[in-house]
């Protein structure tokens, strides 16, 4: 549970000392997430004429160490949403466990009734605002994917360690925010109902790539999840090709020292 | 088969057979004990009268406080065990002050009567979450007189927790005689003047003793406008000398 | 709890990783602003939401219509304000449960008060203005601060662009530092007709657009009035066909809904 300064491993589950944290009454500092420690960069996302489309790299950081190259950012939550997350991921961790409890108690009901993208959002939503009350939050910003099982209408909307929410056509986080978020903006903006499945994956990719060229804590190692009305998939972690040509002329990529 | 009623007596919050909670039947023959009370709804206001019952000719009979304002519209008498109404009281009057602090309107004649109702049935066993409860029923029942956006109002609450709204009602021990004689004399059109002389006709012919100033009390709800524009009302307990100028003219 | 130990006056560098103390509240931007007429109020807002200089999304309302007669803006930090929304129409239901009507303007605001005050130590960052008609048909506005202090004004703009539609509204809407001529006497405040007050809510936010980074997308004006159907002969601000200016029924809030007591007009406003 104590971290030492430099280790990057424990012998207990990341998400453990949430345990503390669920308590009402806790004046112990050490117990809130102050900063985040293992970190995941950029999620970003999309709406197309099917559904919506979002992608991650696979790397976990610590401060600037690449610690953990094959971390999950996006997971499924039900048949129908898809959850993105950018930031800690020990609280990314305890979310998805939190989130598994939440359908799980769903599917007990036997009721029917599936939760709709929208509730799983509002959801995750009050959960982010009520930390953030308690002076001790999530450290994450995600991004909800879905399509509504019953209407087959489209969601995308993001929620951060304050609580704030947002829907639009074209979602991004951390440093896609201004990297990738004024590409995604034009290629997508007021033709969401036009865009093919193979052009929204296009975009992301090239999005992927722009952002693995500037930001230092991504990966060129990421995956592409869709949800249709036919339902979800993640795909397996995959690469685009990079070129580095320019590098040779500039002083600072290529092999010059001065 | 069945256990006898006195077994039922126990309980406050135990039913007999037959469905019946014997402790709160018992709190509503409390009341036919009290001295009677009565009140009157009118389109000018609403009155209500109180027999003071005065055993001694050395007590003091502006010390006994029958009638009891509630806020500035609302008013209520009262019959049965009087201390416990006190409590009632309070409760109305904290709940009325809440409502005007956080809305900035008087609280309605109905919705005062709901929080006091709301009180009387909070006896029995305590469960843990719940603040500590009273042990048994209250033994006193209200008429709740006041003027709200709908008008004037009567409301009659006893200690089953249930509130009927009235024209007339008459409560207490000579609660029948007095409730026959408001059948045959209430009016829908009468002067709030005809409605306190009523009352004061009818509480005498009630009363052991000799009605005067010093053994019965009125007080009257008269309309006024609220600060926002709406019906609303005045309440006010009669001064000795206007109680016994009507009194005259009886 | 956080900050300096009680002891430790002095502020000692150390060689542990600084810890930053978590900041709850953002700035999300936007405007809103309302204005009043004899018989109709008007509550507006720009739709975008941003952070810093980042756009979030381009709509994003901050006006919710909570019954027939009432409307409230929000500005300031937006999960505050989506909060606040919910916990004043759950207490708007629990009201018209217990008191069997819908809870008039006036004791909106001073509800709205008491629950910010109630916050005071933590406060909802939110800066808002109620809209609507009083107990006697007229057109109303509140205006609230952050921790509860509120007053009934003709008119109120607040958010991002506040210093600079708020000059504008006082001059065009309360006809600050205009003066009588023989020729042309200045005409008393709260009795402009509903599609002048329109037209000078547009300009504001188109102004507010071109002069304030945060301010943009798009406008949504709602209007509150006397519903057409409810008068004999539709006189007034009801008179008025908001459905030819493209106004279309507000919904959510308390669902006694008349037809046409609520509408809201949306409008384009520039992106950059």
């Amino acid at each position: 549970m104590n971290y030492l300064p430099g280790q990057t491993w424990s012998s207990q589950p990341a998400q453990h000392h949430h345990q503390f944290a669920s308590a009402s009454y806790n004046t112990d500092p050490s117990a809130h997430t102050s900063q985040p420690i293992v970190t995941g960069t950029s999620v970003i996302a999309i709406r197309f004429k099917d559904g919506v489309m979002m992608a991650t790299d696979t790397l976990a950081s610590y401060g600037s160490l690449a610690r953990f190259m094959d971390i999950k950012r996006i997971e499924k939550v039900g048949e129908n949403t898809i959850l993105g997350a950018s930031g800690d991921m020990s609280d990314w961790q305890y979310v998805q466990h939190t989130l598994d409890k939440l359908m799980l108690r769903e599917q007990n009901e036997n009721d029917g009734h599936i939760l709709s993208p929208s509730q799983i959002y509002a959801y995750l939503a009050r959960v982010m605002y009520n930390r953030r009350s308690k002076m001790d939050p999530i450290w994450n910003s995600f991004v909800l994917a879905g399509v509504d099982p019953k209407d087959g209408s489209p969601f995308l909307g993001y929620v951060d360690l304050l609580g704030t929410t947002y829907s639009a056509s074209t979602i991004a986080t951390g440093f896609g925010l201004h990297l990738a978020q004024p590409l995604l903006r034009k290629a997508v903006e007021g033709r969401e109902d036009q865009i093919e499945e193979e052009e929204a994956k296009r975009i992301l990719e090239e999005c992927m790539k722009v952002l693995f060229y500037r930001d230092a804590r991504s990966l060129n190692r990421f995956v592409i999840a869709t949800v249709t009305k036919e339902g979800s998939k993640i795909s397996e972690p995959y690469s685009v090709p990079t070129s580095w040509g320019f590098a040779e002329m500039l002083r600072g990529y290529g092999p010059q020292t001065q | 088969m069945f256990l006898t009623r006195s077994e039922y007596d126990r309980g406050v919050n135990t039913f007999s057979p037959e469905g019946r909670l014997f402790q709160v039947e018992y709190a509503l023959e409390a009341i036919k004990l009290g001295s009677t009370t009565v009140g009157i709804s009118t389109k000018e206001g609403v009155v209500l009268g109180v027999e003071k019952r005065v055993q001694s000719s050395l007590l003091e009979s502006s010390s006994i406080e029958k009638i009891m304002e509630i806020d500035r519209h609302l008013g209520a008498a009262m019959s049965g065990l009087t201390a416990d109404a006190r409590t009632m009281i309070e409760h109305a009057r904290v709940t009325s002050q809440n409502h005007a602090f956080t809305y900035d309107e008087e609280i309605k004649v109905e919705s005062a009567t709901q929080a006091v109702c709301d009180l009387a049935l909070r006896f029995g066993e305590s469960t843990e979450d719940d603040e500590a409860m009273m042990s048994r029923p209250f033994g006193v029942a209200l008429l709740i007189a006041g003027i709200d956006e709908k008008g004037p109002q009567l409301y009659h609450a006893d200690p089953s927790g249930t509130f009927v709204r009235y024209d007339a009602k008459a409560i207490g021990s000579g609660s029948e005689g007095a409730q026959g004689e408001l059948q045959d004399k209430y009016r829908k059109d009468m002067s709030l003047k005809e409605a306190s002389i009523l009352t004061l006709r009818v509480l005498k012919q009630v009363m052991e003793e000799k009605l005067d100033e010093n053994n019965v009390q009125l007080a009257t709800v008269v309309p006024r406008v609220a600060k926002d524009g709406r019906p609303s009302g005045q309440f006010a307990i009669m001064p000795v000398e206007e109680l016994k100028k009507v009194i005259e003219e009886m | 709890m956080l900050g300096l130990q009680p002891g430790s006056s002095t502020v000692v560098p150390t060689s542990a990783p600084v810890g930053h103390r978590f900041e709850p509240y953002d700035s999300n931007g936007g405007s809103i602003a309302a204005v009043c007429g004899k018989d109709f109020c008007i509550i507006a807002s720009d739709t975008r939401q941003s952070t810093g200089y980042s756009i979030q999304t381009r709509y994003k309302p901050k006006v919710f219509r909570l019954n027939d007669k009432a409307t409230l803006a929000t500005n300031g930090f937006a999960a505050d304000a989506e909060a606040m929304v919910s916990r004043i129409r759950q207490r708007l239901e629990w009201y018209r449960h217990s008191h069997g009507r819908s809870m008039p303007l006036h004791a909106i605001a001073r509800m709205i008060s008491t629950i910010l005050y109630g916050k005071r130590f933590f406060p909802y960052y939110v800066y808002n203005i109620l809209g609507g008609l009083d107990e006697e048909g007229k057109g109303a506005v509140y205006s609230f601060d952050p921790v509860g202090s509120y007053e009934r004004e003709f008119c109120r703009a607040a958010g991002a662009a506040q210093s600079l539609i708020q000059p504008f509204l006082d001059n065009q809407i309360m006809f600050k530092n205009q003066h009588s001529t023989p020729e042309h006497t200045v005409p008393k405040p709260g009795e402009m007709s509903l599609p002048d007050v329109l037209k000078i809510v547009m300009d504001s936010f188109t102004s507010a657009t071109e002069r304030h980074i945060e301010v943009g997308d798009g406008l949504e004006m709602f209007v509150v009035r006397t519903p057409p159907s409810a008068q004999g002969e539709a006189i007034g601000a009801a008179s008025v066909d908001l459905k030819a200016m493209g106004g279309v029924e507000a919904v959510g809030g308390e669902d006694e809904q008349e037809e046409g007591a609520v509408m809201v007009i949306r409008r384009e406003l520039k992106k950059d």
